[in-house]
């Protein structure tokens, strides 16, 4: 009886970590420019436009999934605290007014790896990092994955 | 003399040879390094979006259907510092022989030259309150369908050709400030018409999200004879214009609330004061329907000669659909208060998009 209430625990437990994970974000960046470190509220100001030069001077790249990805999606409310037409409206109003460079935005999370493994001061948001070898994941606030 | 002959024939070979060769290493080999290094320290990124807008209004018993300004953007990156920014508009001129004209309203060179701070040349909007430095041309970025009187009425200048030092998202208040000196009111695009310069300096910080509190100063000779609006100016004005704003757009709620002050000093008129303020509240019902209010007013002293003197009141009551970001449709009524036309009743609606 024991071993049977231990394997339902086991999978009980599994289970809410699958479940605390969705939605979970991951952070990338190319191996130059960006720090390894970032605490949650320079990673929004970066997001944001806010912050445009890593601390070696050199310029930062934002790369995005497409708001109609569910990636995206997350990234919007989760990050921008916006619905996604208000994080596009957000990023067309800050271009157009000559304040920051538009973000890159991917249909999927390959092209999106590629771009930042491909431009050195690049980050990107994604929901899990596929190993590449100029990428690394930024700790945010102590964590690797942030909600 | 045989002998001379060949002697020049080898020489002009040898010349040919080594022309080409000079040719070679003083053209070619610069272009193929400059090729070569161009390639792999950037890649060029540009933009070009548009934003037009269709109308139809009923004033004085009469419906009427139009369209606005086409805008035409243009955004780009061009190496790690340098940015440019273009904006033109193709609008209906009555005046013009084609009876429509071309107006180039922005042409931004930018370059950053630490952090956030930044060296822009160029026609600017003048940074001189939140709705000039914030919206362009563009309708479907208005909260509203027109722009406050105080645009409408000429109380500020829209545009300054000049250079400014600008810097953004300063410190935990996120400080922001705007340095620029232009040619001034009454000059051409390419030429001061006096000595004079205009001079902008704004700043504005972000204490907390999404509130943005800002305040400008401007200072301007305008000369006699100058040419504004149309209007020949004759006398000559010393203008100072100083502006606050308040401007908050919220999950929910919307408030943009600007004032100009405007002290115009004349030889012989001494110094008239003109106070145009106005308050604009929205409030999302859902995410993409707003319904909004906006008070306007305009208050000459009196014996203002700079300004077309009409002191003036306008109530706006509207209603925005976001279809989506691309994409709005609104409902507005005005009510405006003249001293010298009285009353003016006027329904728009206008289906603003960018493609």
């Amino acid at each position: 009886m024991a071993p049977k209430i231990f394997l339902v625990l086991i999978f009980l437990s599994i289970g809410l970590v699958a479940k605390s994970q969705e939605g979970a974000l991951t952070v990338i960046s190319n191996q130059r420019g960006a720090p390894a470190i970032l605490k949650y509220s320079e990673l929004r100001s970066i997001l944001m436009g806010e912050k445009q030069r890593w601390r070696n001077g050199s310029k930062i790249v934002i790369a995005l999934m497409k708001t109609n990805t569910a990636t995206g999606k997350i990234t919007s409310e989760k990050i921008y605290d916006m619905s996604a037409d208000e994080l596009n409206k957000f990023w067309l109003a800050l271009v157009f007014q000559g304040k920051a460079p538009a973000p890159a935005f991917f249909n999927t999370a390959a092209e999106l790896q590629n771009f930042v493994s491909q431009n050195p001061g690049a980050i990107g948001i994604v929901d899990q990092l596929s190993h590449s070898d100029n990428l690394r994941t930024i700790i945010i606030d102590g964590k690797s994955r942030i909600l | 003399m045989k002998c001379n002959s060949i002697i020049l024939i080898k020489f002009r070979r040898m010349y040919m040879l080594m022309s080409r060769r000079l040719k070679y290493i003083c053209f070619v080999i610069p272009i193929i390094i400059l090729l070569f290094f161009s390639s792999r320290t950037f890649s060029q990124n540009t933009q070009i979006k548009g934003f037009i807008d269709g109308l139809v209004t009923h004033e004085k018993s009469k419906l009427s259907f139009g369209f606005g300004e086409q805008d035409l953007f243009i955004a780009s990156e061009i190496n790690d510092r340098l940015s440019f920014l273009g904006e033109t508009v193709f609008r209906y001129t009555p005046s013009s022989p084609t009876a429509f004209s071309i107006s180039v309203e922005r042409v931004v060179i930018k370059y950053n030259i630490k952090d956030n701070h930044n060296l822009l040349i160029g026609k600017h909007h003048t940074p001189i309150n939140y709705w000039n430095d914030t919206y362009h041309h563009g309708r479907v970025f208005f909260p509203t369908i027109e722009r406050p009187l105080l645009f409408s009425k000429n109380i500020i200048p829209l545009h300054t050709t000049g250079i400014s030092i600008q810097g953004h998202d300063l410190g935990n208040l996120k400080f922001g400030y705007d340095l620029m000196v232009g040619n001034g009111l009454g000059s051409e695009e390419i030429f001061d018409n006096n000595k004079s310069k205009s001079l902008t300096a704004a700043i504005h910080i972000k204490p907390v999200e999404r509130l943005r509190l800002g305040a400008s100063y401007y200072v301007d000779v305008i000369s006699k004879g100058s040419k504004i609006h149309d209007r020949v100016i004759n006398r000559k004005v010393n203008q100072n214009l100083i502006t606050a704003s308040v401007a908050y757009f919220g999950k929910k709620l919307e408030v943009l609330s600007e004032g100009t002050l405007s002290i115009n000093r004349t030889d012989s008129t001494g110094r008239k004061k003109t106070l145009a303020p106005y308050i604009y509240t929205g409030y999302k019902i859902t995410e993409k329907l707003v319904p909004y209010l906006r008070l306007d007013n305009i208050h000459y002293q009196k014996g203002e000669l700079y300004y077309d003197k009409d002191n003036m009141t306008a109530l706006v009551a509207g209603m925005r659909y976001q279809l989506n970001y691309l994409a709005v449709i609104k409902l507005e009524y005005r009510y405006t208060h003249s001293e010298l036309t009285g009353d003016g009743n006027k329904l728009t609606a206008q289906f603003a998009i960018g493609f």
